[in-house]
């Protein structure tokens, strides 16, 4: 008798709490339908001004709908570890670089740990980790644990500046996790312009002061790599450069470059001068189409090799418009050793020119960047300073004075919304190593209502036909199973709701597979009852041998289908983890619902003689 | 209502009929797998992925042509929903480029036609290897997982029948996925983590009809001679045989709500799901139980079966 009290507290407890999770939910609904059935907008606004706390309120307890039901954004990014551990490496020589390049092509290959590949390169050609890392006395072995911590660290440091920038853009809700040892899982709910949050994300943001090579020194370098191109006129040279300048217009286009004349023919005579223009003033210049072919050919090794000492070329992040009309990239040569980077910056703040038209990033720098700022540029008046932002030049303006405020300012930028977006990246920090997409999954919100649709179609169906042959199969005892079933269907969506998970499509068909799956326990227990009465057991005490007896084959059941989905939901990943999810709170519920409410329902009919042996059909 | 009410039939005499059936199956599958092998999805295989949606009706084979004149590689089919197409192609981090490349060549030339990118997805080659891996990782630990189990519940033999029971039903899956990959337009049945989860789902649930079956054999063999056991392990299949069938059924009844309303999405799980519980249901008594009976007469010694009441 005692414990028949406390099952019936149990389950008006757990029916209590399953309805308090789910309020939120439907005062979200019903306020939202209201909110929609208001004709006007001032309407509208004034309901939703006065109702303001409560809205709020639901809409932040309310069940969480997942990325594909509520249309959003799903990436995985990678931290370079190799560029990581690059940064660390000192004493660089060839062989470092042709190993580094070893380990970048295995690690792009495999999901090994980057580290371990580089320590395997490393012994492979018997070199100490020493010799480049750290100090020269260290252990390979402290030098790995070392590196290891680094990793780890600029794994962190790398999802709060992406949550930086996430929460400064404005996203809802978003969901910055990371996996394993490189890994990045963002989830943006409800994003609608994707290409902007993706350059938003992926950009490192290292910024970087660099002072400007005379002009003479350009043209002299530019002289040396076309010259080196003629002698080594091999493979790599003849069809893209064809490829990536169609025509000779585009030479003339650039207004007869001083060392490269508008020569038609000559074209293989003056390889670089296909694609690169020089003016008057020193200063180069390639166009739109040739742009790719000009930075594939900066990063080939013998071509940097050529530079003059601690240089390096780099195009700009945008064109200039020509006299036709026509977009040309201006080519910077640059001291690679940058005067001052990014780590100084204190505040951004995207905002027009002086002219009012042209938008452009100002910035401010702590004290010591302040203090270097005005050494710097006060030691290099009428020099020029190129602004370089992911290794792309913003602009280069000529020092006119010393700087003793710290105050910089970012311009060549083609619109506001790219400046606000300058100016997020920038007060998030720079990435302590680039990042890239490995996984992307988008899904807009015309898809996201349709498998709602589906989902609301699915669970209506799933809930009608499986109770429907309960009551055909069992008659009275198959509405005890139908109420168990409800109240288990209310369960999973409470406990989402109460522990902020999201429902998604594959979590529907998880609650969709539950139906099925919970009733299972009632037609154990009802066979079981069934046979008892066959074999000339009164109704009272079939139905306690029964819920006795079928009880290990149904722990057995549950706990293997438990055990399939949590093992599900710890390997799995996203989607396939919501499927998990319900599945295993949905048989953890039915183990309740199924057994201990039915019996209550049961009992409370036989006090009653509402029950004969004709109730389990 | 009840159906299979007092059945008594024979099924340990037909067992290997049973197992002949079974092998044939597992066998053409096993050949599919090495022959044509699996249809690989996106999860598994890397590449990007766009889902068009058209306004108005359109010709696969004019999609594609105007794709293949605006120079955008990849292959084009129709996709499970009105109006809609799949087009697939290599792996590139940004998928904008993807997405403007389709979207000009579309609003170009199908002017009239309004068309709208539903979905984008993009897998790069070491996020596939890794999904594998840990699609494998999981589907070991499981059937590990319920080998202990059930050994700890039962008895090794009992676990093990059960297990080798599950590899069955999970190999006829599979080889059936292979065998009928990329052949039905309105389901392709690509390999991806829905099929994996399915494979999970089955594991769990294959064993609950055989747990049913074994709990009432320990429940009568407990004592009796092995010259019975035939008869036992037969009587006890009949008794359980009415609800091995319905637990049965009304999963498969959910399962296929899901396979009709679902949408494409779930359509190659539910099918998964669906074969794989039909299966498992034929396995828990023609091939677990089976197993178990014919393992008990060679080894000649009598069952130790833990948890058996005797009431």
């Amino acid at each position: 008798m005692k414990n028949k009290r406390f099952n019936l507290l149990l389950i008006a407890v757990v029916t209590l709490v399953a309805a308090w999770s789910l309020w939120p939910t439907w005062r979200d609904y019903s306020l939202s339908k209201q909110l929609s059935s208001f004709k006007s907008a001032p309407d509208s606004l004034r309901y939703t001004l006065s109702n303001r706390d409560e809205i709020e309120n639901a809409r932040k307890k309310s069940l969480k709908l997942g990325l594909d039901l509520k249309g959003g954004m799903h990436l995985v990014m990678e931290v370079d570890q190799v560029d990581l551990f690059d940064q660390k490496a000192g004493n660089k020589d060839a062989k470092f670089t042709a190993i580094m390049n070893t380990v970048r092509a295995k690690a792009s290959k495999s999901d090994a740990k980057v580290l371990d590949i580089l320590i395997g390169e490393f012994k492979n050609e018997n070199i100490r980790l020493s010799r480049y890392f750290y100090d020269i006395r260290n252990s390979d072995q402290e030098i790995v644990k070392k590196l290891e911590k680094e990793s780890e660290d600029a794994l962190n440091r790398a999802k709060e500046i992406i949550r930086n920038r996430i929460d400064q853009y404005g996203v809802a809700e978003p969901v910055i996790t990371t996996q394993g040892s490189r890994k990045l899982i963002i989830e943006l709910p409800g994003v609608s312009d994707e290409n902007r949050v993706r350059n938003l994300l992926k950009g490192t943001a290292k910024l970087e002061f660099r002072l400007l090579r005379d002009p003479e020194i350009l043209v002299r370098t530019l002289d040396r790599l076309n010259t080196y191109l003629v002698q080594n006129s091999v493979a790599p040279k003849s069809a893209p450069v064809a490829d990536a300048l169609p025509s000779p217009s585009v030479s003339s286009q650039l207004k007869a470059p001083v060392p490269a004349p508008a020569a038609t023919g000559q074209a293989s005579a003056k390889p670089l001068y296909d694609v690169i223009g020089v003016f008057q003033n020193g200063t180069a210049y390639t166009t739109e189409h040739s742009k790719d072919y000009v930075v594939s050919l900066l990063h080939r090794a013998d071509i940097q090799a050529l530079l003059p000492m601690d240089t390096e070329l780099l195009l700009a992040a945008k064109p200039e418009i020509g006299k036709n009309g026509e977009k040309l990239f201006p080519v910077y040569l640059v001291k690679k050793t940058p005067e001052l980077t990014g780590g100084v910056i204190t505040e951004a703040k995207a905002t027009f020119g002086s002219q009012g038209v042209q938008p452009e990033v100002l910035m401010a720098m702590n004290s010591e960047g302040t203090s270097k700022w005005a050494r710097i540029t006060g030691a290099n008046i009428g020099k020029r300073i190129a602004i370089v932002l992911d290794g792309a030049v913003y602009s280069a303006p000529v020092v006119q004075s010393k700087i003793p405020s710290g105050n910089s300012v970012i311009n060549g930028i083609e619109s506001l919304e790219e400046a606000k977006d300058l100016e997020i990246v920038l007060k998030a920090g720079a990435l302590p190593a680039p990042v890239r997409i490995m996984e992307e999954r988008s899904v807009g919100p015309s898809l996201g209502a349709d498998y709602i649709r589906a989902g609301v179609l699915s669970l209506g169906w799933a809930f009608l036909a499986v109770s429907v042959f309960m009551l055909l199969y069992y008659k009275k005892a198959g509405i005890a199973a139908d109420i168990a079933l409800v109240l288990n269907i209310v369960i999973v969506l409470s406990v989402l709701a109460g522990f902020n998970a999201s429902l998604s499509l594959p979590g529907i068909a998880g609650i969709v597979l539950t139906i099925g799956m919970a009733v299972d326990a009632n037609v154990l227990i009802y066979e079981r009852i069934r046979e008892e009465l066959d074999g000339g057991k009164v109704l009272k005490s079939a139905i306690e041998v029964g819920y006795d007896r079928a009880f290990s084959s149904i722990l057995d059941s549950h706990v293997t289908t438990l055990c399939a989905a949590f093992l599900l939901f710890t390997y799995g990943i996203g989607p396939i983890q919501g499927f998990a999810l319900t599945l295993m709170i949905g048989t953890a519920a039915s183990l309740f619902t199924s057994i201990v409410v039915t019996k209550e329902i049961f009992s409370f009919l036989l006090e009653r003689n509402l029950m004969t042996q004709k109730s389990f059909g | 209502m009840r159906i299979f009410h007092k059945t008594s039939f024979d099924f340990i005499r037909f067992r290997k009929i049973a197992y002949v059936f079974s092998l044939v199956i597992l066998a053409s599958g096993m050949i599919s797998l090495a022959v044509k092998g699996l249809n690989y999805g996106i999860d598994f295989r890397g590449g990007s992925e766009v889902l068009i949606r058209f306004e108005k009706n359109v010709d696969v084979s004019t999609v594609r042509s105007v794709l293949d004149v605006a120079g955008v590689s990849g292959s084009l089919k129709q996709y499970g929903m009105d109006r809609s197409f799949l087009f697939s192609t290599v792996f590139n981090g940004d998928t904008n480029d993807l997405k403007s490349l389709v979207s000009h060549a579309l609003n170009d030339r199908l002017k009239d036609n309004h068309h709208e990118i539903v979905r984008v997805e993009a897998v790069g080659p070491s996020i596939a290897s890794d999904l594998k891996w840990s699609a494998v990782k999981a589907l070991m630990a499981s059937l590990l997982a319920i080998l202990l189990y059930v050994g700890f519940r039962f008895e090794l033999k009992f676990a093990t029948a059960g297990v080798v029971a599950i590899f069955h039903d999970i190999l006829t899956v599979l080889g059936l996925f292979s065998l009928l990959g990329g052949l039905i337009d309105f389901m392709p049945l690509e390999m991806d983590q829905s099929i994996i989860a399915a494979f999970l789902t089955i594991a769990g649930y294959s064993i609950t009809d055989t747990v049913v079956v074994y709990d009432r054999i320990r429940e009568r063999i407990r004592g009796q001679k092995p010259a019975d056991y035939e008869r036992i392990f037969n009587e006890s299949m009949n008794q359980t045989l009415s609800r091995t069938i319905i637990t049965s059924s009304t999963v498969l009844l959910s399962v296929l709500v899901l396979f009709i309303f679902a949408g494409p999405a779930i359509r190659g799980f539910a099918f998964a799901v669906f074969i794989g519980i039909l299966i498992g249901t034929y396995s828990s008594i023609f091939v677990a139980a089976p197993l178990v009976y014919d393992w008990l007469r060679l080894s000649k010694s009598p069952v130790h079966l833990r948890g058996s009441k005797v009431s």
